[in-house]
């Protein structure tokens, strides 16, 4: 079946009354899970799996998968309106999302991820459509040298993250990569850093720490800094919550960075929402005419991840459908999910299953259309909550911190940790440390460590297998220039100082 | 089909045993409140999937007075689900479902304290066979090609698999020591990262569960060499297992079962016996064995403890063999 006829057939199936009502629940459901802090979609999917079990599985796999998408768009609303994190792709989010927030663009922020998620997640479900054979090559292709090297692009773009101080950001990157570490490693089995605390052999939980960091510190700096009873600034009027022609023009890039970046990072097995998320930053920032705007409330520094981490949805599809390979925790349930319908994940799902496959990605484009709807009349309606009085919205940070940084875990041990890293996280922001650049460490630290100790171990301990393959060594040349940037400026002003002082 | 008849055997003759040894004594335990069934994985996790399609069986089949609740206790490894199920010390409405890594974890880590033979084991439902396989395209045509490659070139052939504790390095540990052919052993946190290593070129060969492997072997992307088992699976009746291949190692099975909390008195585990007995006769139960692929071996709880505390030790060894390092 050819892919005209193919995404022709999948319209046939997805606009079903049916399955159009299923993909409805699914991606109104994966919007609320996205809203809520510490419920995410692989644990929603895996709960609402024995419900399916009597579903025609076109119908089921469109209602899981949309749970999977609409979680990203639901994501970014408390990190815009409140710096937690819904998701721990939409931590990105919260370090421009927030400050627009706080300068009275919350809805404009809330559109603009809306709008964003839209462009990229449809033009992930293009790429799913029209080019899934060859990226899945190319998925296949990266080994653990590329990882590497993938990783270590992403580290090099704390000079970037680390505002002011280039020493104090490398120094918070020092502390997630440590972070990071604690817990089992993978290779020996063996325990690191848990001081005798079995509770931490399973390593900390993202979110802990990124809503801690966030979230907690921020409000606790907010409370000292004397803001008591100010309310947020909320503009009246429908006009003003929604994003401006400027900012949407501003973003013009962004969508199509994070589309491009999301869809190309998620595909890969070892990728991610997360990483891909701070990578398309990273573009963003690096390419921007005005970077000291970031973190400051740039448009484009919500445009981007949110962005990428929809589009990174398709990405992910493409091994699941084309190839049977789960790349994560959502994507791996979805997988049994198949097989328990008797459907046959794999190479050959394509051509055996054409109504589950085309079917899904048909519904995809309606899904996304779905949550563009959804989702837009919210904003105005979201953007009311920062109309609370302080003394009222910090309770209620704290409060939904607690229950998100509970529900990812379930233990109370994690509670202790949240109130640590809010310290931290607080400490951090008075001695002026950037808290972005621990938050990256510890997303990409793990897979760096692993990827560099898997190349080492396949190439028996030759350091140059991580440059003598092509991609990786571009994409380590690549790191090296972004490291360099700051030593260019430096020798720039010296020059001018020689200069002036010279003439 | 022989697969079928064979479990029906075998549940027929475990469950005369049971009549017969256990009789009047089943009437003695009736749970009067929710059961709570201990899972060590998050939701979705292989183990969550499993527990949740038992507890839909006994459920849907009305086998149980009362409901299973599958509670989710994840954290390294098994250690906080264990140590959960030692809290509920002599509560006897809290089970849990274990595997392999319930037995590893004390052995190798410090922290982990509590050992499942101080619990309750009360039925080991299902052993997980597992496929020897290599790219398609590649010149290995059976084990003993790749053992002879990995003798030619010692250390240049790679394998993709988990933790040094799984039980594909246990399998890689067991041919080395018997072999003496070497070859590195490449460790990925998930399993799709494997089988796309292996997919990719750039791992030569892993262990893999046929539900994984499966569709790529159907595809004919991959090719199975070998079964890690002790018989050969219906789905792969041409393909030797590791012993008829020329490698006489003991098989190392990879299970999973039901435990209870510590203290569980004989008649509540003898009730609990014939509860996962009869739901492991369900067809419906069948049904999900057949799907997932995992071959349905009910072991009761005497024989289960006898054979605990056995693979324990065998485990033991080979981990330190395989440079574990062993704390208990």
């Amino acid at each position: 079946m050819d892919i005209a006829s193919g995404l022709l057939h999948g319209f046939a199936v997805a606009l079903q009354p049916s399955n159009v009502f299923w993909c409805f629940v699914g991606c109104l459901l994966g919007t609320v899970v996205g809203i809520m802090p510490g419920l995410g979609p692989a644990a929603t999917i895996a709960l609402l799996l024995p419900l399916t079990f009597k579903m025609d599985p076109a119908g089921g796999i469109i209602m899981l998968a949309g749970i999977y998408y609409g979680a990203k768009y639901g994501g970014s609303t408390t990190s815009i309106l409140l710096n937690i994190p819904g998701e721990s792709s939409s931590v990105v989010t919260c370090i421009d999302g927030y400050q627009m927030a706080r300068k009275g663009r919350a809805g404009a922020a809330l559109g603009i991820a809306a709008i964003a998620s839209f462009i990229a997640g449809s033009v992930g479900v293009i790429g799913l459509t029209l080019i899934a054979p060859p990226v899945a090559a190319f998925a296949l292709s990266f080994s653990s040298p590329e990882y590497f090297a993938l990783m270590c692009l992403g580290l090099a773009l704390v000079v970037l993250l680390s505002g002011t101080s280039l020493i104090k950001g490398l120094l918070a990157l020092l502390l997630g990569l440590w972070l990071t570490s604690i817990g089992t490693d993978l290779f020996t089995a063996q325990a690191r850093f848990i001081f005798g605390q079995a509770t931490l052999l399973g390593g900390i939980d993202f979110m802990v720490v990124a809503i801690g960091v966030f979230a907690i510190g921020e409000v606790m700096g907010s409370i000292e800094a004397g803001e008591e009873a100010r309310m947020l600034p909320v503009p009246r009027g429908i006009r003003n919550l929604l994003p401006n022609w400027e900012e949407l023009r501003a973003c013009r890039f962004a969508f199509l960075n994070g589309s491009v970046t999301g869809f190309l990072v998620g595909c890969l097995p070892g990728g991610g929402a997360t990483i891909s998320s701070f990578i398309a930053y990273g573009i963003e920032k690096a390419v921007s005419k005005h970077p000291e705007q970031f973190g400051k409330g740039a448009p484009e520094g919500v445009a981007a991840p949110e962005g990428a981490n929809n589009a990174d949805t398709g990405g992910a599809l493409v091994p699941l459908l084309t190839l049977g390979i789960p790349s994560g925790g959502s994507t791996a349930i979805m997988l049994s999910a198949l097989v328990l319908w008797g459907v046959k994940p794999g190479p050959l799902m394509m051509t055996e299953s054409p109504d589950v496959f085309w079917g899904l990605v048909a519904s995809m484009y309606i899904g996304n259309v779905v949550l563009l709807i959804l989702n837009l009349p919210l904003v105005p309606l979201f953007a009311q909550i920062l109309r609370l009085p302080l003394y009222v919205l910090f309770p209620v940070i704290f409060g939904i911190s607690i229950v998100g940084a509970y529900g990812a875990s379930g233990r109370i041990f994690d509670l202790g940790l949240l109130v640590g890293f809010g310290l931290l996280g607080y400490a951090m922001s008075k001695l002026k440390y950037p808290s972005a650049p621990l938050i990256l460490g510890f997303v990409l630290g793990d897979a760096m460590e692993r990827a560099l100790r898997q190349s080492l171990m396949m190439s028996q301990g030759d350091l140059s297998a991580l440059v003598r393959r092509p991609i990786s060594a571009i994409m380590l040349a690549l790191a090296v220039v972004i490291l360099l940037i700051p030593l260019f400026g430096w020798f720039n002003r010296l020059r001018v100082r020689a200069v002036t002082e010279n003439g | 089909m022989k697969n079928i008849n064979r479990r029906d055997l075998l549940g027929g003759a475990a469950c005369a045993l049971a009549a017969t040894s256990a009789g009047p004594a089943f009437a003695q335990f009736k749970p009067s409140r929710p059961i709570e069934f201990v899972v060590h994985g998050g939701p979705g996790s292989g183990n969550d999937v499993f527990a949740r399609a038992l507890t839909t069986i006994i459920d849907q089949e009305k086998l149980s007075p009362v409901r299973i609740q599958v509670v989710n206790k994840p954290g390294g490894g098994s250690t906080t689900a264990a140590a959960y199920v030692v809290s509920k010390k002599n509560d006897p409405h809290v089970i849990a479902c274990f595997t392999n890594i319930w037995l590893i974890d004390p052995m190798v880590q410090e922290a982990a304290t509590n050992r499942m033979q101080d619990m309750s084991p009360i039925a080991r439902l299902v052993v997980e066979p597992a496929l020897v396989v290599v790219r398609a395209d590649s010149p290995i045509k059976t084990l003993k090609d790749f053992i002879d490659a990995a003798k030619a070139k010692p250390g240049a052939l790679k394998m993709s698999g988990g933790s040094i504790t799984s039980r594909e390095n246990t399998v890689r540990q067991l041919l080395t020591q018997l072999t003496g052919a070497r070859w590195a052993f490449i460790s990925f946190p998930s399993g799709g990262e494997r089988i796309a290593a292996l997919l990719g070129g750039h791992v030569d060969l892993m262990i893999v569960d046929p539900s994984e492997a499966g569709e790529q072997v159907r595809a004919g992307k991959l090719r199975v060499i070998a079964q890690v088992n002790d018989r050969r699976l219906p789905g792969f009746p041409d393909i030797p297992t590791i012993k008829e291949s020329g490698f006489d190692i003991p098989n190392v099975p990879q299970m999973r079962g039901v435990v209870g909390a510590p203290g569980m008195s004989a008649e509540t585990i003898a009730y609990y016996e014939d509860l996962f007995l009869k739901a492991s006769k369900t067809a419906g139960w069948q049904k999900f064995l057949n799907e997932s692929q995992l071959d349905g071996e009910f072991v009761k709880a005497a024989e289960l403890k006898a054979f605990l505390t056995k693979f324990e030790g065998e485990l033991r060894e080979i981990l330190k063999a395989a440079g574990a390092k062993i704390v208990r």
